[in-house]
Order: C-alpha cells, then sequence, then structure tokens
C-alpha cells in the first residue's frame, strides 16, 4: 500500500514516536488501525431533524469497525456547532460560505494534533465519512443551487453529486498543510435519499475488508469524485 | 420529530474508555456497548494533554445539546487525572458557555469486576433524564 510505505516514511523522516494507547495485547511499538469518525456515527443527536436513524451510535459502523480491531477517534460536528441543533436542513452551496469554511477550518486545526499523532506514530488511519452529507460527504455531497429563503422546499428535491463535503474538503486540506498524505476513506451512505442499513452494511465492511486483503499491494483506494 | 429516532441523551466518554488498552482483559467495563444499549450518543473527549482548542469545540457542542433539551452526562474513569474527561478545564469552558447545571457524572472504576461495572453505569444511564416538563417542551 502506497499510502502505508509514506506514513512509514513520515514517522523516519520526523523520528516521532508515540508510545501510549496501543491495541490490547499488541507491543508496544505496534502499528494501530485508527478509524476517523464522523460525528454523528457515535452520537446520532447531532443529526439534523428528522435525520436519526438510531437513538445513540450507529451500531452497524460502530460494530464493524470495533469487530476489526480499530481505535475509534470522533471528528467534531461541524454544523451543530455552527448553525445549532436546530438547524434547517442545507446543502453544499449554502454551506459554502468564507464563514462556514473558516469555522471548518478551526475544527480541523483542533482534530489535527491528534490524527497527525497517529499518522506520525506509523498507524493504519482511515476515515468514515457521511455520503450525501453537504458538510461530511466523502464519495457524494447534496447539491441544490437554488436552494435558500424560506424553507418551504418539497422533500427530497436536492441532488447527490459525487464530490466531497466542505468539513472534508478543510479537513484534508488541513492534513495537507501538515505535510500528511491522505487518509484512505469511504461515506456511511445516509444523506443519499432512502436510507439502506443492509446495503451501507455491506458497501463498508467490503471497503474495510478489502483494505485487509489487498495491504501491501494496494493503491490509495479512497473513493474520491 | 417525526421519523427520528435520536435518544435525546449524550454521554461524555474518556478517549480510555472507547481505546482502552485494558479493556480486553476486562480491567474497564466496555462503556460503548453499555451506552450503544443504553440508547446515549457519545462525545469522545481527547487523551490527557493540552487539546485546548478541541476542548472548546467540545464544550461548544455541549452547550448546544444543554441548552435544547438534551440530557447529558459524563462518565469518568476513577484515578485518572481530570477524571479522563479534563474535568475542571471542561467544566470552566461549560460555565463561560452558560451551562449553568454541569452534567452529572458518574465514574467507572478499573481493575474491579468489569461485568459489576458495567451494570452500575447501566443503571445510571437509565436513570437519569431531563425532568419531563423539560422533556414535553423541546422533544416533540
Amino acid at each position: 500500500m502506497r499510502c502505508a510505505a509514506r506514513w512509514r516514511a513520515a514517522e523516519v523522516a520526523t523520528g516521532q514516536r508515540v508510545e501510549d494507547g496501543n491495541e490490547p495485547g499488541a507491543p508496544p511499538d505496534a502499528r494501530r488501525k485508527v478509524a476517523l469518525l464522523a460525528n454523528c456515527l457515535l452520537n446520532q443527536n447531532a443529526k439534523v431533524c428528522q435525520g436519526a436513524h438510531y437513538p445513540g451510535q450507529v451500531t452497524p459502523v460502530v460494530e464493524a469497525l470495533r469487530s476489526r480491531g480499530y481505535l475509534l477517534q470522533q471528528l467534531p460536528c461541524p454544523e451543530l456547532a455552527f448553525a445549532g441543533v436546530r438547524r434547517w436542513w442545507a446543502v453544499y452551496e449554502q454551506y459554502d460560505t468564507p464563514a462556514y469554511r473558516a469555522h471548518c477550518r478551526r475544527l480541523a486545526q483542533a482534530i489535527a494534533p491528534l490524527i497527525e499523532r497517529y499518522v506520525r506514530r506509523g498507524d493504519e488511519v482511515i476515515l468514515i465519512g457521511l455520503d450525501g452529507s453537504p458538510s461530511t460527504g466523502v464519495r457524494f455531497t447534496s447539491s441544490r443551487p437554488d436552494w435558500g429563503g424560506r424553507p418551504n422546499r418539497p422533500e427530497d428535491d436536492w441532488e447527490v453529486v459525487p464530490r466531497r463535503g466542505i468539513w472534508i474538503e478543510e479537513l484534508e486540506a488541513e492534513l495537507a498543510r501538515r505535510g500528511l498524505p491522505p487518509v484512505p476513506a469511504t461515506g456511511w451512505a445516509f444523506d443519499m435519499g432512502r436510507f439502506d442499513e443492509a446495503g451501507s452494511r455491506r458497501d463498508l465492511e467490503a471497503f474495510l475488508d478489502g483494505r485487509e486483503i489487498g495491504a501491501g499491494s494496494r493503491d490509495d483506494e479512497s473513493a474520491a469524485p | 420529530m417525526s421519523g427520528d429516532a435520536r435518544g435525546w441523551r449524550v454521554a461524555l466518554v474518556p478517549d480510555t474508555l472507547i481505546n482502552s488498552p485494558n479493556r480486553i482483559d476486562a480491567a474497564l467495563p466496555d462503556a460503548l456497548r453499555v451506552l450503544e444499549t443504553s440508547g446515549y450518543g457519545v462525545l469522545q473527549l481527547p487523551p490527557p494533554g493540552g487539546h485546548r482548542l478541541l476542548l472548546a469545540v467540545i464544550a461548544d457542542q455541549v452547550a448546544e445539546y444543554a441548552h435544547h433539551g438534551y440530557a447529558v452526562v459524563a462518565i469518568g474513569v476513577r484515578g485518572e487525572p481530570g477524571d479522563g474527561l479534563h474535568w475542571r478545564h471542561l467544566a470552566a469552558l461549560l460555565r463561560r458557555r452558560g451551562v449553568a447545571l454541569l452534567p452529572p457524572r458518574h465514574l467507572v472504576n478499573a481493575n474491579v469486576d468489569a461485568a459489576a461495572e458495567e451494570q452500575r453505569l447501566a443503571a445510571f444511564l437509565a436513570g437519569y433524564d431531563l425532568p419531563a416538563e423539560e422533556q414535553r417542551h423541546w422533544r416533540v
């Protein structure tokens, strides 16, 4: 995996080692697996009104990761901290403002030191976002250039387009500014219209198990649009 | 909020309880599993260290929940600095954000009977929520 090789190179280049928090039973310098998680995958209360499919954690995601030995690192929710728990639904274009991007950059600067520590240590870091989200989409985001004004849109009249959400764009930019390689990423297909849990689970497990099978031979499988 | 499954309850959880190096040998309870069964969402606190900006970001989120009808609790680890929650710093940040009632804390014990600790945690989680009147006000 080219990405892993680059991470190890980065570790050698900086000479930084972090010895705490190892996986159970692993030797102190063992390479660990770490999943960066969209905030609402551990906390559905962060979702926009009518967007929560579980009381708390998104169980199939947490189970899939823990059963494969991943450590979990929750990301902040940029929408909740910016527009609040009672925010309106919105699309990519509505959040694509200088103020919201500056807010996302602040959040990225808050969480990046933890991510950098994992990467510099040589851990395998992946990102699970939220496909269809205007902020946290990885493979897809929601788009509707004419949304705005009085919030009386008919249901589901936005489009899903192959693009990162704004928060993921800004987070990846912050990691790049720190000289870190791209993090392999996928999205849990929550905000794509009709939510298909079984399909989303198969999709996520294929991503995770594809990484296991392909370790050592694959390129960055980040499904960048 | 028809068609919405949120549980309206959120727990602040130390990194060490989520990614414990000791969880497999049962030195700590499996807090994530208990929280899932109890229907709580999780806000993960960073491991020990500075993380001042991240704590401020987390405090922003907690204040938002606290001001809008969500029940917020904190699960600490007895004996960890700041209970694993950066508690003194976090409490000051929450007060500055107008959170009048700090989240009630439940401390789990390490290196004792993990199953018993899980039961104790589950009982705490089941027993806490906002007063019914506040729930009716917000959770429609």
